[in-house]
């Protein structure tokens, strides 16, 4: 235990670090109507929960890293007569993800600086999301999860129902409700988990002790329960229609948060809930999480080839790479799961940089379309590195961070005790046919003869309040291709102690 | 000399409802009036109150075998007081410069005065006559805009309709009055229409040839009781007539009168026809479903919003009803909490469905008309009243962490834990998913004013609401909030006053 993990324990820093978004976002909506206040606060406040989030990682107890054994722990009663506390804390798989989120908060914010129309309800928002998902990652109490998780909607559904585009209305009331409905059968889930552990404690810890000993059918059932309510979020195929439309819709810095980060919640939610509470549940559908994963890799990979609209593109991708989580997840082995979760990390990145470019593409050139779009990069040089470096990596090349986590989720199912593991073919191909759809738009957006579709007379490079955050997220891109260890280091004890769990894994 | 604790309350607002015609003529003042009335609600509130701090859970006290203040009953009372005085002080600028104030605010003490008879009645006959004062003030207050024609209109349905109800559900008194003289012997007392001499009537009469008479009974009350709640299908008139009345006495009905008609129907099915509950629990059940989801079916369709609120309050009405088939169970704790679940339900539906037409009733004062496409822009127009309004919307919708999220929880984990606990009750299961799958549906139309409201560009200029009404629309917002962030006291209470209506 150093002597930073023991401040930051005693200033609470987990509630600290919901309370400075939360505080922020209560200034931002009451700056009256000073614009320049509504831009610089939620950049200052999300900056400090960064800087918080950091310390967090610094201090992070790697001695005393396995399952079930959380740090920074903060617990106090809420409501007693039904078992519900107020219990948070961190382990190797959250703080990343407590780190992403703070990152890519601070980031999406800093990019939406030209945002006009309404800024301070637009900034806030952004912080009242922020607040909803460090929630979600932090809370070990499943009445409070599920509390965390519904709150992220209501921000969401704004951002893209007042900031969206010309669809937007459509896209978010679907987005809400679909996800409303899979948030429901997972309180429906909750519920029943509850009251078979006794009915006294939604502690997430003591429900999980409690799940070890629950009959196979229940497992099964629960876990079909968790795995819709998560998989609608994450999404997986077939329940992933809601996902094209509020990426298409949502403005940028909400399509960054939504793929960024909304779609990690559903992967987290397996991962620190429906597979270690229900492990018995969660191998007997091992079969069902396998061919979902494959198909959600393939569908995804295969409809990303079929977009003409860069966003749509990038939005299909998303499904694809979370069914690598998935496939990671799947395993149950130690290498598949640590290398799911680092995939969740990657993935958040990258996909950052990649809506953020199509973004740009769409302030600047005015359109999306593909086909519109060509020789952009004797232009744009900064924009077309970014977006190179931003498609390399989702591609998997290797050197950067999305081939440290691929490759390990593909190693770990091919080498799989088990019938099926020839299957493992089906995702290498879809690699391909990522490299495919990623080099060929590429190559018809910024590369040949300067498109005559559109006005190019006004083309100009990233603007700072662009390059700055996409500078800091093609750095981290390198920096963990080049050094995935340093997150890996949090989170493999975490995923050996789950893959023990279930009892097959390689 | 006998206690008059339980009876106290009861006898405080009725004097000051009937004196309060005559503050209106001596003071000459609406606002005099208003005072008194709100004095009337805060001093039977203090005896209340005084009631749950001087005696501890479990206990009760009775007044001649006629009402019984226990904490079902007080909490209950509590409730009807917090709506009457949310609705005097919204009505002390909504009925202002008005004729007939001062029985405008007499009616209304007198129909709380009702409410709380019902919520205390140990017998049969004392429920009706407590049914029957709610039911002819809420006539005339809805009919208090005689020269309104829709008011007038709503009026004449509503009395035709309540009156046949009332028929209906006396004639279903009356039968069980038949059978319980036929079974002396299991009678205590003098009164043979106690809710503990049913009970033990009807369990005397299973399997003699009274049975039928017994079951005959219970579907009359049923349809008696379904029509003040408006079940479906005995729905139809409650759309006209929440459109139709002053808005802050369509609060009233929905926040107020609803819950007492629900109470009743506990009342005489969890104590008095228990031991029928095989043949009523599946269809209550199924009256539940059928009436969440046709009232928020219809709901998504309309277009003014008072009546998209009054079909969500039929909607609202079949959620707590799932806690009647729950609270049937034999297993004493889960049943409790079953039960609390409803109470739970019916104590936030009354401060957010309330809420809701407050704000309605607000800004139709202040020119903003009574259809989801005037709220076009209010955010901007009205930034606070708008917030609550979304607040409001989404607590209805239970939307964690407000007041409607936690007793939707309550009510519906009360269902999953009925299932679980024995094989026989599977279908209890569907009462929770079908709750909330109404409340995915719900969502649509809430989310749909509040796009209205904060999506969608209205006029620009800024409207005031009156600030008594905004302090009425305050009142509730913070109950809602303040539920929603500390939900203990009121779970437990809601818990203590299921302890005490099974009398465990």
């Amino acid at each position: 235990m150093s002597e930073l993990y023991d401040l930051l324990q005693d200033i609470n820093i987990l509630t600290l670090l919901l309370l400075v978004p939360l505080i922020g976002a209560l200034l931002t909506f009451f700056s009256g109507k000073n614009e320049k206040a509504a831009r610089l606060l939620p950049i200052v406040f999300s900056g400090l929960t960064l800087v918080l989030a950091s310390l967090m990682l610094l201090g992070f107890d790697f001695g005393n890293a396995g399952i079930n054994n959380y740090q920074y722990v903060e617990q106090y009663d809420w409501v007693p007569s039904l078992g519900i506390t107020y219990h948070l804390g961190v382990d190797g798989i959250s703080v990343p993800m407590v780190w992403l989120t703070t990152l890519l908060c601070f980031l999406a914010i800093l990019f939406s600086w030209d945002v006009k129309n309404r800024t301070k309800e637009y900034m806030g928002l952004m912080l009242v999301l922020e607040v909803g998902v460090l929630g979600v990652f932090m809370t070990l109490d499943f009445f409070l999860f599920y509390i965390f998780w519904e709150i992220v909607l209501i921000p969401m559904f704004f951002l893209i129902s007042i900031w969206g585009g010309p669809r937007r209305e459509y896209a978010a009331i679907k987005f809400f409700i679909y996800t409303h409905i899979a948030s429901l059968v997972l309180l429906l889930a909750i519920f029943a988990m509850y009251f078979v552990a006794g009915g006294t404690s939604f502690d997430m810890i003591y429900i999980q002790e409690q799940g070890m000993d629950w009959s196979i059918g229940f497992q099964v059932m629960m876990f079909l329960a968790l795995f819709f309510g998560f998989g609608v979020k994450m999404p997986v195929v077939p329940f992933h229609t809601w996902l094209p439309d509020a990426h298409v819709e949502a403005p940028t810095a909400g399509s960054v948060l939504l793929a960024g980060l909304l779609l990690k919640m559903g992967a987290y939610g397996l991962i620190r809930i429906a597979i270690p509470t229900l492990p018995d549940g969660a191998r007997e559908l091992q079969w069902l999480i396998i061919i979902v994963a494959i198909a959600s890799i393939l569908y995804g990979a295969l409809a990303s080839l079929a977009q003409k609209d860069l966003k749509k593109m990038v939005a299909f991708s998303s499904i694809s790479h979370m069914g690598i989580v998935l496939l990671g997840f799947a395993t149950f082995s130690a290498v598949g799961i640590a290398a799911g979760v680092f995939q969740m990390f990657a993935h958040g990145l990258i996909t950052a940089v990649l809506f953020m470019v199509c973004g740009v593409t769409q302030h600047i050139a005015g359109t999306r379309e593909i086909p519109k779009l060509g020789g952009l990069a004797t232009k744009m040089p900064w924009f077309a590195t970014f977006m190179m470096i931003g498609f390399l990596a989702s591609l998997g090349l290797p050197g950067l961070v999305g081939f440290a986590a691929e490759m390990p989720v593909f190693f770990a199912y091919g080498f799989m005790n088990g019938a099926w593991n020839w299957l493992i073919l089906i995702p290498i191909a879809s690699v391909v046919i990522t490299a495919a759809y990623y080099i060929w738009s590429m190559q018809r957006v910024l590369f040949g003869p300067l498109t005559e579709k559109i006005d190019t007379s006004h083309l100009h490079d990233v603007s700072w309040y662009e390059a700055a955050p996409l500078i800091a997220l093609c750095a981290l891109i390198i920096f963990f291709g080049l050094q995935p260890g340093l997150i890996y280091d949090f989170i493999r004890p975490v995923a050996e102690a789950i893959s023990a769990l279930v009892p097959m894994g390689v | 000399m006998a206690d008059y604790t339980a009876i106290l309350p009861l006898i405080v607002l009725a004097a000051f409802g009937l004196l309060a015609p005559a503050v209106r003529i001596l003071g000459k003042s609406d606002k005099a009036t208003a005072i008194w009335a709100l004095a009337g609600v805060l001093i039977s509130g203090f005896f209340v109150a005084d009631f749950f701090l001087s005696y501890p859970p479990g206990s009760s006290v009775g007044f001649e075998g006629v009402v019984e203040l226990n904490y079902f009953s007080a909490l209950f009372m509590l409730l009807f007081l917090s709506v009457a005085a949310y609705v005097i002080i919204a009505s002390l600028r909504y009925v202002d410069k008005e004729r007939h104030t001062g029985e405008y605010y007499a009616l209304i003490l007198l129909a709380t005065t009702g409410m709380m008879i019902v919520a205390s009645a140990l017998d049969l006959i004392t429920l009706f006559v407590g049914i029957e004062l709610t039911s002819l003030s809420s006539y005339a207050l809805v009919a208090f805009r005689k020269t309104s024609k829709r008011g007038s209109e709503a009026a004449t349905k509503y009395f035709i309709i309540g009156a046949l109800s009332s028929a209906i559900a006396l004639f279903g008194i009356s039968l069980l009055y038949g059978v319980t003289v036929q079974f002396p012997e299991v009678l205590v007392g003098s009164n043979p229409l106690t809710f503990e001499n049913i009970g033990a009537a009807v369990s005397a009469a299973m399997g003699t040839p009274a049975e039928p008479i017994v079951f005959l009974a219970a579907v009359m009350l049923i349809a008696g009781f379904g029509f003040k709640i408006a079940l479906v299908p005995f729905h139809m008139w409650a759309p006209d007539v929440y459109e139709g009345a002053p808005t802050t006495i369509t609060a009233m009905l929905a926040a107020g009168s609803k819950k007492m008609g629900i109470i009743a129907l506990f009342k005489v099915f969890l104590i008095g026809l228990i031991a029928l509950k095989t043949d009523w629990e599946l269809l209550i059940a199924v009256l539940a479903i059928l009436t969440m989801t046709v009232g928020n079916i219809i709901a998504v369709s309309q277009t003014s919003l008072k009546r998209m609120l009054a079909y969500s309050s039929i909607a609202q009405a079949g959620y707590i009803l799932i806690a009647l088939p729950i609270a049937a169970v034999s297993d004493p704790a889960v049943a409790a909490y079953g039960l609390a679940g409803g109470f739970f339900h019916m104590i936030t539906h009354a401060f957010m469905k309330g809420g809701a037409f407050l704000i309605v009733a607000g800004l139709s004062k202040v020119a903003v008309g009574e259809n989801v496409a005037d709220y076009k822009g209010l955010a901007r127009r009205a930034p606070w009243i708008a917030f609550a309004m979304l607040i409001m919307l989404f607590s209805l919708a239970g939307i964690p962490p407000l007041a409607g999220f936690w007793s939707k929880y309550v009510l519906f984990s009360g269902a999953i834990d009925a299932w679980q606990l024995n094989d026989q009750n599977n279908w209890m299961f569907w009462l929770a998913i079908a709750g909330i799958l109404n409340s995915a549906l719900s969502l649509y139309y809430y989310a749909r004013v509040v796009k209205n409201m904060y999506v969608e560009k209205g006029p620009q200029d800024r409207v005031r609401v009156p600030t008594a009404m905004a302090v009425a629309i305050g009142i509730c917002f913070v109950a809602v909030i303040g539920i929603g962030l500390y939900p203990q006291p009121f779970i437990q209470a809601c818990i203590d006053a299921a302890h005490a209506f099974l009398g465990i």
